[in-house]
């Protein structure tokens, strides 16, 4: 009942395009996660989907209902903004009281269900403080009280854990997730940081320069990546992308030699691989050639190489030494590679 | 910052505002303890074939002396702000015993010159006030709303009113409330009443003055509210569209909260002008009908034959303690807040 | 704008078009009308007849030949000497400009920077000092000023409207001083400077919008400023706002009544071209205060 379909969206601004022909059905219940670097076309999205910006063309369906000439206020949705948007004036209760009260919901319903909220958010000891008394994670909190204090069909959440610091992000994140899978509500939330994507999404949209890059669940995205912006973007480290030239199943490059790859197709390609996949050998590996930099994790090191005007980076044990200069070997095996086509970016077919 | 540095920088302007601020006001309080001297008769008497005649003359050159001796005038105590054109308390007490109602006592402390000027200046210090504080917010509401091509424009000619020089201003519409002006005129017609003349009641002396007063003070209002309206946070208001605010809704709890500590700055400001109101009297030929504070100092110094200083001073010294008790909740609350601060 | 949201009912829309448009005429008709009258002669201006004559002109087209006539500013400016008073203002509000800034700048700056109580009290001070109603003042002026022998002269006048101005000047300037890091300053007396030349050559530079918007705000006021002028001024040293005063006095006699017409358009003008001009500053100094205080 609470299926959101974008169908062919578009968004400009004069010439400029923000989102260009972006297509997709939401299911009902699902967590979607629109990702991107800034300016990608995410928040415009979701803006088009809040009814907050036009769409210059396409048609927004929520479940039964062509939404695009609809007021925000009647698309039944609520929202939590990267800076909150609370009330400074109001105190938390009225703050998330407020959608009930300019909705004319009736006045007996209002406190139970705003305590029901106030309670799911744990804000109950801070009912009574205005927005400026608060920390940044309760404000947060009372942004997310005021979006589910009443069954909205879509929640939609732009970048909500972004002005919150390193610890606190964590938590809310798990806070997040928890109340959707209670509340069983559509949700579409958009960031730029992919382990909050990759942690909270049902699926992923990738997006780049306003196009839908790569749709799928966050495995399918990490194991399988569309292009080569998707293989850069996800994965921390992200994924090592080599350009060189494939002939024969063989793939060549300064430093790096891989065998044993597909033989049916002779062009230049990148070849890609995750840190994690590939281990450090004394000698006899793909790679052989002096490393440029050695990184302390922790509970691993990092060994770099430049290759082919590109920065490879192999996870070592954390005993690992080794100088700056030495000539280190890794192994790349075929099989944990990668093969996009270096002029399009494309993975190869 | 060092004292020293910090005095090194300030001393000129401390030394201007210690010199022709803080001393006036010193000089003024000691000025309203004196009035002027009685004038020096003498008595000249010529005597002619028919006899003597007494002559009765001003001895100027007495009273020269005199002067440069006491400059300020002889020694009055308080007796300036009590008699008859200041606090008059036994024009007061008087009115009080022989007044039969209550509207009698009030007409007849009306006809007292300070408190006729006091009643005014306090009706349009708060009548005035908010009265531009409400129509610059609807003006910044709106101009904000119409297309930006218009608002440079719309801006320009709001501004005009309110830097134009208030003796200006007021004489502009003057000749237009003039009877045969166009306002005067247009009245004239709209009731149908040839002998209307704003000029002619007190009591539409006062509406005009007040119109003039908002007419003049309402542009500071509209463009405080209108800079402020630009940085309404923007989440805030999507936040509210979208939690089903109409656009009333939106004013009312998202952009007036966030204007409030303009209204109170701007009535801080309005407050300080408009109690010092001065130059539309004169500018309206208003005396008759209104008088203010400021009009009665002014008047009092310009007086035909001599300026009457003890009598201005202590009016000034009354106005003085007027401006003082209207900021003081202002003080105190900056107080409270440098405390907190520090 | 580009949102469903922020689209209005054609009724609305009206309305606010109405309002406007009713705030336009009633904000700028007064002058125009004025300055198109100014060009009249009285029995047009103040017509007993028909408002339209204001217009059309019909009693100065009979007079003089043509609907319009210079006879209004001719008589002020010449006749009356109007031209004494322009040039008094000048001077006037030049130096009162000038020195205004230069002491507010200093003493703003020494009161954004210091962290000290005493900043506290000497603001509030010149807050009470900003209320005071100014004709209280220039009535402690009067009579030393007479005894000294220093009444009726301009640098008087220069001297008193700097002073009262300062209060106002060194709030703003201070407002605006607070917006500049003081890590400026610091960097600058790291790299060398002392106090005053860190003033002069790191924060000088920055603050040329801050100067110049003060810059306007006391011009407005030296300019605008009836009670001191008026008061302090001999007959022969008056600047133009007294000075038309003045012919409201001498106006009951026929005609003299547009020399104060055309002596008011005359004071109107270079205020229109200083709106035109600086817009953008007057209105971020009139809300320089807002935003800090």
């Amino acid at each position: 009942m609470a299926r959101l379909q974008l169908k062919n969206v578009h968004k400009r601004w004069g010439a400029y395009v923000g989102v260009d022909d972006f297509d997709l059905d939401i299911a009902d219940q699902e967590f979607l996660v629109l990702l991107g670097p800034s300016g990608c076309g995410k928040s415009t999205t979701m803006r088009m989907i809040a009814g907050l910006e036009d769409v210059t063309e396409g048609e927004i369906w929520l479940g039964d209902r062509m939404v695009n000439k609809l007021e925000p206020k009647d698309r039944d949705i609520s929202m939590v903004f990267q800076s909150y948007g609370l009330y400074p004036n109001l105190t938390v209760y009225e703050n998330i009281r407020f959608p009930l009260r300019v909705r004319k919901v009736p006045k007996e319903q209002h406190h139970e269900m705003v305590m029901r909220a106030i309670e799911m958010v744990e804000l109950k000891d801070f009912m009574d403080r205005r927005p400026a008394e608060l920390s940044g994670g309760q404000r947060q909190r009372v942004a997310l009280g005021r979006a589910i204090v009443r069954k909205p069909t879509v929640f939609l959440m732009d970048e909500p854990l972004s002005n919150l610091d390193a610890k606190l992000r964590v938590s809310t994140r798990a806070q997040i997730k928890n109340l959707q899978s209670k509340l069983k509500t559509t949700t579409v939330y958009v960031t730029h940081d992919q382990i909050e994507a990759m942690t909270l999404a049902d699926r992923v949209v990738v997006m780049n320069k306003g196009r839908i890059q790569q749709v799928g669940t966050p495995t399918e995205i990490y194991d399988n990546p569309a292009n080569t912006f998707v293989a850069s973007f996800i994965g921390s480290p992200a994924m090592n992308l080599v350009e060189g030239r494939l002939a024969d199943g063989v793939f060549t490059s300064e430093g790096i030699r891989v065998e044993g790859l597909r033989r049916d197709v002779t062009a230049d390609v990148t070849l890609g691989f995750r840190a994690e996949d590939s281990v450090i050998a004394a000698t006899g590996g793909q790679i052989a050639a002096p490393i440029y930099s050695i990184e302390l994790l922790g509970e691993a090191s990092m060994i770099s190489w430049r290759l082919g005007g590109s920065l490879i980076s192999v996870r070592a044990p954390k005993d690992f030494r080794a100088e700056i200069g030495e000539t280190i070997c890794a192994s790349v095996p075929a099989e944990i590679c990668h093969l996009f086509d270096t002029a399009s970016g494309q993975r190869l077919a | 910052m060092k004292h020293k540095t910090f005095m090194a920088f300030i001393w000129p302007s401390l030394l201007a505002m210690t010199l022709f601020i803080a001393l006036p006001i010193l000089s003024v309080g000691y000025q309203s303890l004196f009035v002027e001297h009685e004038q020096i008769l003498k008595t000249a008497e010529t005597c002619g074939p028919f006899g003597c005649n007494s002559q009765v003359s001003i001895d100027a050159e007495a009273m020269a002396k005199q002067r440069a001796e006491q400059p300020a005038g002889r020694y009055n105590g308080l007796g300036t702000y009590t008699n008859a054109s200041h606090l008059a308390f036994g024009e007061i007490s008087e009115i009080v015993a022989t007044s039969k109602d209550f509207n009698e006592i009030r007409n007849r402390i009306m006809n007292l010159p300070f408190y006729k000027a006091l009643v005014f200046t306090l009706a349009y210090t708060f009548i005035v006030t908010p009265l531009v504080i409400v129509t610059g917010f609807f003006i910044a509401i709106v101009v904000d709303s119409i297309p930006k091509l218009f608002k440079g424009p719309v801006i320009f000619f709001s501004l005009l009113p309110m830097l134009v020089t208030p003796l200006v201003g007021s004489l502009v519409l003057f000749w237009m409330i003039d009877s045969r002006g166009i306002i005067g005129a247009a009245l004239q017609a709209l009731f149908d009443d040839p002998g209307l003349s704003l000029k002619a009641s007190p009591t539409l002396t006062w509406i005009t003055l007040f119109t003039y007063g908002v007419w003049h003070n309402a542009p500071f209002a509209f463009v405080v509210f209108y800079a402020g309206l630009q940085t309404v946070p923007k989440d805030t208001m999507e936040s509210a569209m979208v939690d089903g605010a109409s656009r009333w809704e939106r004013i009312r709890f998202v952009t007036i909260p966030y204007l409030m500590p303009l209204a109170t700055f701007i009535a801080l400001m309005q407050l300080m002008d408009n109690f010092r109101v001065f130059e539309p009297i004169i500018g309206f030929s208003a005396a008759a009908s209104a008088t203010t504070l400021s009009y009665l100092i002014y008047n009092d110094l310009r007086a035909a034959e001599s300026p009457l200083f003890g009598s201005a001073a202590a009016t000034s010294m009354l106005t003085i303690l007027g401006v003082v008790i209207l900021l003081l909740p202002v003080l105190r609350r900056n107080w409270r807040e440098f405390n907190r601060k520090s | 704008m580009s949102s469903p949201a922020l689209r209005k009912p054609p009724s609305l829309v009206a309305l606010s078009t109405a309002f406007v448009l009713f705030w336009l005429i009633v904000a700028a008709f007064p002058f125009l009308w004025t300055m198109w009258g100014s060009f009249k002669v009285e029995g047009d201006f103040f017509s007993r007849a028909d408002w339209m004559n204001a217009l059309t002109g019909p009693v100065t087209l009979k007079q003089h030949g043509s609907p319009f006539t210079l006879d209004g500013y001719e008589g002020a400016w010449i006749e009356q000497e109007f031209w004494k008073a322009v040039i008094n203002t000048g001077i006037v509000t030049f130096f009162v400009v000038t020195i205004s800034l230069t002491l507010g700048t200093l003493g703003g700056y020494a009161l954004a920077r210091s962290g000290y109580k005493y900043t506290f009290w000497l603001l509030m001070a010149a807050l009470v000092f900003r209320a005071m109603p100014h004709v209280t003042l220039v009535s402690g002026y009067l009579l030393p000023f007479f005894q000294m022998n220093i009444w009726g002269y301009l640098p008087t006048t220069i001297i008193v409207l700097v002073a009262i101005n300062q209060p106002f000047t060194l709030w703003m300037l201070h407002s605006f001083f607070l917006s500049i890091p003081k890590d400026l300053d610091e960097a600058a007396m790291v790299d060398g400077c002392t106090r005053f030349q860190a003033f002069r050559l790191a924060i000088i530079p920055v603050m040329w919008p801050g100067v110049i918007t003060t810059g306007l705000f006391s011009f407005l006021l030296a300019y605008n400023d009836f009670t001191v002028t008026s008061m302090l001024l001999s007959q022969d040293n008056l600047t133009m706002i007294p000075k038309l005063n003045g012919f409201l006095g001498s106006t009951q006699e026929d005609g003299k009544v547009m020399y104060a017409v055309a002596a008011v358009v005359s004071a109107i003008v270079p205020l229109f071209v200083l709106i035109l001009f600086f817009q953008r500053q007057i209105v971020s100094g009139l809300t320089a205060g807002a935003v800090k205080g």
